[in-house]
């Protein structure tokens, strides 16, 4: 069973998170294993195991990023931030000569306000492709168009991660 | 379904709950008091007591009076390096992966010394319902990592208790909180105790208590800032006291500690040597201000990892004996900018939690349910000693993740994994949990094995490990061996060696209770014989009574508590005719009393 299959959804981006914190609490009340302790054994590991899945599903699928990448592995795709274009490698080689300044103390106190700005502005673009191209998706698999279309639409949300994967890492490290 | 009892095993003291008719309550102990000290006092012959009577054993007897054991669980010697100066214990050689105590020429690791803890509670709890007890719930720190969960689960199977589940503190004491007001929001569980903080942030919502993120410090509480003012006397004293003195030391600053609590100036007063201070609380104040601070960088963090602000929590709950100091109100007060609760009892409410966790695993009650979080990310050793996570902290538990290995080498037949627990991303900066060897593992070109290793977090926040080789479909068989913890045939070991301890333990007691009851049996006829009816007994009487009271006093200083009670049989039938005589004369008196009264 699919992270999907356990909430009951389509293979959709678009995710209602109120819906499924609902879901989220419906199905545990079922499955969670304190409501089995006086089970037999084989009951009481399927509640685990069911719950566990049940916690995994929630997790990944309540994080906008974490579910593309969920989806993309169901079709075999990873993002690979090595595969990205060279003026963003040159453009993040940049950013990292200037948050090395940060973290060593060199930097003022405006040139580091300026550079979480200037993160901040990248991560947001790059936030806004990943709902567009997800938006798209959804579309997509409602009208249900030629595979050839979904995996077209697959490869652009691969693109989209491995290149925002470096934007995030900066931002993590900026913290 | 038997009785499940909740058990808050604390660093400084411990109790044991229980819920009856839908209302937790607190077991007291023999002597009537709900907290039984974590403290063991060994004696020459082989016999231990636990709480208040150990209590009072730390400065007479330090070497062999163990507290504070908490602080030890799941721990090498390296880990309480810092501490062991300050502490009269005598540390075994092998303390690297689990630190362990020579007492008597014994050597005790941390979970056998709490299981006397335990088997202590299990007693009580059994004294006063009646009934034997075999099922617990216990808590633990939030922040506890996987060996100091472990080492907890070890100490209950050692005691004889069937660990049912291990909760959270601040958790638990969310449950006995949320109990009576059926709240909803978002609240903060700031739980500051006598070793340990932690700080978690739950969502209560239609009786589901979820927890969103929590932090905390497993070494940090009441005795670090009982260190602090411990080093204060010792810079101001021009001689190294005894271990005898620094035991004197501790309870004297300990008393100042607490008194602070209420008064503006308490005295520090050791007799043993002629040393005496007052101390201020502003001068207490900014000696314990970077304690405090340092629970306030986790209480942050915490929040971050909730997606919350401190102005979003609905309510902030104080739990824990270190919450009583004013300046850990202000300063909790501060950062969340709301008065912070602090009407439930901050020592119980952890027990009384455990019991209403232990009533929802009874079957009793499905309208609440906890669903709690792990506090560390678990991950795995990766090239060049880097640490990859599979399973990102504050994530709900039960949790799962599953990676792919394979062989470097043709024919291999092994595979070793090293799995983590920690934040920081080299494997020497986090906790190493344990390693696991893949075995048996069919020789094939390196490669070419695709071994599916499932890593799963369980309720108790206990990570186990199964493994599949996905071309032949053959479960892998897996060896463990925990870097900080004990392995199961240790721990079955212990068991065995516990059995003996209950055997000396019961015995010791009824020894005890018998001399008890010869005592109380002694004076009452010590003042029988001096009232004036005594003279109305018959010769033989009276030599029977004086032989009787002989025999009593000869055997009772023996450890045979059956010839003690049969002694105290006959010494009872001897007195008898006279305690009627005496207690006749009374009535009579009574009466007439009565009628000169009347007659008035």
């Amino acid at each position: 069973m699919d992270y999907f299959e356990v909430f009951g959804l389509p293979r959709q981006l678009g995710i209602d998170t109120l819906a499924l914190e609902k879901t989220f609490h419906e199905l545990s009340r079922k499955y969670h294993p304190d409501y089995f302790t006086t089970a037999s054994p084989s009951k009481k590991t399927q509640a685990v195991r069911l719950t566990a899945l049940l916690n995994d599903a929630y997790r990944t699928l309540r994080h906008p990023v974490h579910r593309v990448e969920y989806l993309l592995s169901l079709y075999g795709y990873k993002p690979d931030s090595s595969k990205v274009s060279q003026v963003l490698l040159m453009e993040v080689f940049e950013i990292n000569e200037q948050l090395e300044g940060v973290k060593g103390g060199t930097a003022s106190v405006e040139e580091a306000d300026s550079l979480r700005a200037l993160i901040k502005e990248k991560r947001e673009r790059f936030d806004a492709e990943l709902r567009q191209a997800s938006l798209e998706w959804d579309e997509l698999l409602k009208s249900a168009k030629a595979e050839a279309k979904l995996k077209e639409q697959l490869a652009r949300l691969t693109e989209i991660l491995s290149e925002s994967s470096y934007i995030r890492n900066l931002e993590r490290e900026l913290e | 379904m038997p009785k499940i009892v909740g058990i808050d095993l604390g660093t400084t003291n411990s109790l044991v709950a229980i819920v009856e008719d839908g209302t937790p309550r607190v077991v007291p102990g023999r002597d009537g008091s709900m907290l039984v000290p974590s403290v063991i006092y060994f004696d020459e012959s082989g016999t231990t007591f636990v709480g208040n009577p150990a209590k009072e054993k730390m400065v007479e007897r330090p070497r062999n009076t163990v507290f504070s054991i908490k602080r030890f669980m799941g721990k090498g010697i390296e880990d309480v390096r810092e501490d062991l100066p300050l502490l009269p214990f005598q540390v075994a050689p092998e303390s690297e992966h689990i630190l362990r105590l020579n007492i008597f020429g014994r050597d005790y690791t941390p979970p056998e010394l709490s299981a006397f803890i335990l088997r202590e509670l299990k007693r009580n709890a059994e004294t006063a319902l009646g009934e034997e007890i075999k099922n617990a719930v216990i808590t633990v720190p939030a922040y506890f990592n996987d060996a100091q969960r472990q080492a907890t689960k070890d100490a209950g199977r050692i005691a004889g208790l069937d660990v049912l589940r291990i909760v959270n503190e601040p958790t638990a004491a969310s449950l006995a909180y949320g109990l009576d007001k059926r709240k909803q929001g978002t609240i903060a569980v700031y739980d500051f105790g006598g070793g340990t903080f932690d700080i978690s942030i739950l969502k209560l919502r239609d009786g589901i208590f979820e927890v969103l993120s929590t932090s905390g410090d497993t070494h940090l509480g009441g005795d670090d800032i009982d260190e602090i003012l411990i080093r204060l006397v010792l810079k101001e004293l021009d001689q190294r006291p005894d271990v005898h003195q620094l035991q004197a030391i501790r309870r004297a600053v300990n008393t100042a500690k607490e008194e602070l609590s209420a008064a503006d100036r308490a005295d520090i007063t050791v007799e043993e040597l002629h040393y005496g201070r007052s101390l201020t609380r502003e001068e207490f104040n900014r000696l314990i201000d970077p304690i405090i601070e340092r629970t306030l960088g986790p209480c942050r963090q915490a929040l971050q990892d909730a997606g919350l602000n401190a102005a979003d929590m609905d309510e902030v709950v104080m739990v824990g004996g270190s919450t009583r100091i004013p300046l850990v109100r202000r300063r909790v007060q501060e950062l969340f900018g709301r008065v912070p609760h602090t009407e439930l009892n901050p020592d119980e409410v952890v027990a009384l939690g455990a019991a209403v966790q232990a009533d929802i695993l009874a079957g009793s009650r499905r309208d609440m349910l906890l669903l709690d979080v792990t506090p560390l990310s678990l991950g795995i050793e990766t090239m060049g000693g880097v640490m990859s996570k599979i399973i990102p902290r504050n994530s709900t538990i039960p949790a799962s993740a599953t990676e792919m290995f394979t062989t470097f080498i043709d024919g291999q037949t092994n595979v070793k994994i090293h799995v983590l627990q920690g934040e920081r991303e080299l494997v020497k900066d986090c906790r190493s949990l344990a390693q696991f060897d893949l075995k048996d593992i069919p020789p094939m070109p390196a490669g070419l094995p695709r071994i599916e290793v499932k890593f799963l977090i369980d309720a108790d926040g206990i990570l186990s490990v199964s493994a599949q080789e996905q071309r032949t479909n053959k479960h892998q068989s897996i060896e463990v061996k925990p870097t900080y913890g004990l392995t199961d045939e240790q721990v079955e070991q212990m068991i065995l060696e516990s059995f003996e301890y209950a055997e000396v333990d019961i015995a010791a007691r009824l020894v005890i209770e018998a001399r008890n009851e010869a005592e109380t049996v002694l004076n009452a006829t010590a003042k029988g014989i001096a009232d004036e009816q005594y003279a109305n007994l018959s010769e033989e009487e009276r030599a029977e009574i004086a032989a009787a009271s002989a025999r009593l006093r000869e055997v009772m200083r023996t450890n045979d508590h059956e010839v003690i009670r049969q002694s105290i049989e006959r010494l009872s039938n001897a007195t008898m005719h006279l305690a009627e005589l005496i207690m006749n004369a009374a009535i009579s008196k009574a009466l007439k009393d009565k009628r000169v009264r009347e007659i008035q």
